[in-house]
């Protein structure tokens, strides 16, 4: 009856290939670029390591755990090597690289005010769903500054939209005011307005 | 229990970010009662009089408290069969899979973590035993593991009560079990000789990497306790551990599509599983 013959079974433990992660993250295979950026996962001095092999990583398992790790170690430092991967052609490589930075919104916040500020909308928009794991006063704060000044409709759509979720009664003011200077965008005037109004229904609850 | 003063809410987060660096589980403010319950249940176990003085020990792990603690944490009640249609998808299809191109006599590794008290692993050994024609083909090595070490001694003993063996048969019962007093009974000597049962902390890749590769995984309802960077790990942990073409089953409130990219997702009859691919994504 026993499943297990005796002296069967038993596999090999996983091997983490290696006692030079940095040289194996920039010349290995891809099993040991994988095995590399896992081993220095969450490591504050492979910042650079990580950070330059992200930017030259093909394959998407490698730039998975290259974020993974990078985004372990939560500093600005390892933000700032995944900030670019944000304005990638690639669908799947934005994607990975906003979900990675979703994971440390400490060490982001340090970047969205420029984020949002961009030159490039479609990057505005982006940070600004970023914006959604902030800490709601902080969140206010920095979507009320662009919606106050993005000539962008879609920009301070982004914004509204999250502002609805977890914005402030301080946000109402700037929502008014984005209303008011897009008037002839009825969709943006409607969610201003929504936005609005479920944030005066939430504030009682959230101050209470 | 010990009427220990209530936490504060800064002891509250300096407790639950300990535990969040020691497991990725993360307790929130709306878990306070839940922690209050544990940690004066440890106050009283060690004669801690204030939480400074527990919390101090804790640091320290003086007799083995952090092991002790995180302990107290985990949830461990489960039963045999439960969600009995991976199971099914195991022997219909997975282990058909896994099984096609190798040569008869080959081992055939399944990994049941968290496995509690035992029910899931025994259960996989029972199923095996009475649903896959193969069983005496292949060396099966079935491997429970969990971050508690308390339950690990139990699982080991295979005794276990009414409850757990709600549904098996009463014949399952009578071939599988040997009664013992008070509405309790233990697995034969065969079974238990057939499962080995390690430590493991699912966000501590080098204690991953021990177990080696397997060809199924079944990992339920455990992913939910942790947050999102610690699920990243796991997961990434998780696809280390699982020979490539090998199968991931998770609870079935669980995906692996929203925690990561790295696994196929395939449809069986009886179940959703996760797959890691023959080859790497491009």
């Amino acid at each position: 009856m026993p499943l297990i013959r005796r002296g069967g079974g038993r596999s090999p433990p996983v091997e983490d290939n290696g006692s030079d992660p940095e040289r194996l993250l920039r010349d290995g295979t891809s099993d040991q670029r994988w095995a590399a950026a896992r081993s220095l996962a969450g490591q504050p001095q492979a910042v650079d390591a990580l950070g330059g092999a992200l930017s030259t990583e093909s394959d998407a398992r490698v730039r998975e755990a290259i974020l993974t790790g990078l985004a372990r170690i939560g500093t600005p430092a390892s933000a700032e090597a995944i900030v670019p991967l944000i304005r990638s052609e690639k669908a799947d490589v934005r994607t990975a690289a906003l979900d990675a930075l979703r994971l440390m919104p400490r060490a982001l916040e340090a970047h969205l005010t420029t984020l949002l500020k961009d030159a490039e909308p479609d990057v505005r928009v982006l940070a600004c769903d970023l914006a959604r794991e902030l800490p709601p006063p902080v969140a206010t704060r920095l979507l009320c500054a662009l919606l106050a000044h993005d000539a962008e409709a879609n920009a301070c759509a982004a914004a509204v939209e999250v502002l609805a979720e977890c914005g402030e009664a301080s946000a109402l003011q700037a929502l008014a005011a984005c209303a008011e200077r897009f008037a002839d965008v009825p969709f943006l005037v409607f969610s201003a307005n929504i936005a609005s109004e479920r944030i005066r229904a939430q504030a009682p609850a959230r101050d209470g | 229990m010990a009427d220990a003063a209530p936490v504060t809410e800064d002891e509250l987060r300096r407790l639950s970010e300990f535990l969040y660096r020691r497991t990725g589980m993360v307790f929130t403010e709306s878990k306070r009662y839940y922690v209050q319950r544990r940690v004066s249940d440890r106050m009283a176990v060690t004669g801690a009089t204030s939480f400074a003085s527990y919390f101090a020990r804790l640091r320290s792990d003086i007799a083995g408290e952090i092991e002790q603690f995180i302990n107290a944490f985990t949830v461990n009640e489960t039963y045999f069969y439960r969600e009995e249609h991976q199971l099914q998808c195991l022997t219909r299809d997975l282990l058909a899979e896994r099984t096609r191109r190798r040569p008869r006599s080959d081992a055939i590794r399944i990994w049941s973590v968290p496995c509690s008290t035992g029910e899931e692993p025994y259960s996989i050994a029972l199923w095996l035993l009475e649903n896959w024609a193969q069983v005496d083909a292949y060396d099966i090595e079935i491997v429970g593991s969990d971050i508690d070490t308390r339950v690990l001694g139990a699982a080991a003993g295979g005794v276990f009560g009414r409850r757990a063996l709600m549904r098996l048969t009463p014949d399952l019962v009578g071939r599988y079990f040997e009664p013992l007093e008070d509405e309790h009974w233990r697995i034969l000597q065969d079974i238990r000789d057939s499962v080995r049962f390690t430590p493991i902390n699912l966000v501590e890749t080098a204690e991953t990497r021990t177990q080696g590769k397997f060809d199924v995984i079944f990992c339920r309802n455990v992913l939910i306790y942790f947050d999102d960077a610690s699920r990243r790990v796991a997961a990434e942990n998780l696809y280390e551990n699982l020979a490539p073409g090998g199968f991931i089953c998770l609870g079935h409130t669980e995906s692996m599509s929203r925690i990561s990219p790295l696994f196929d997702v395939r449809r069986f009859n009886d179940a959703i599983v996760y797959q890691r691919p023959e080859r790497p994504h491009g």
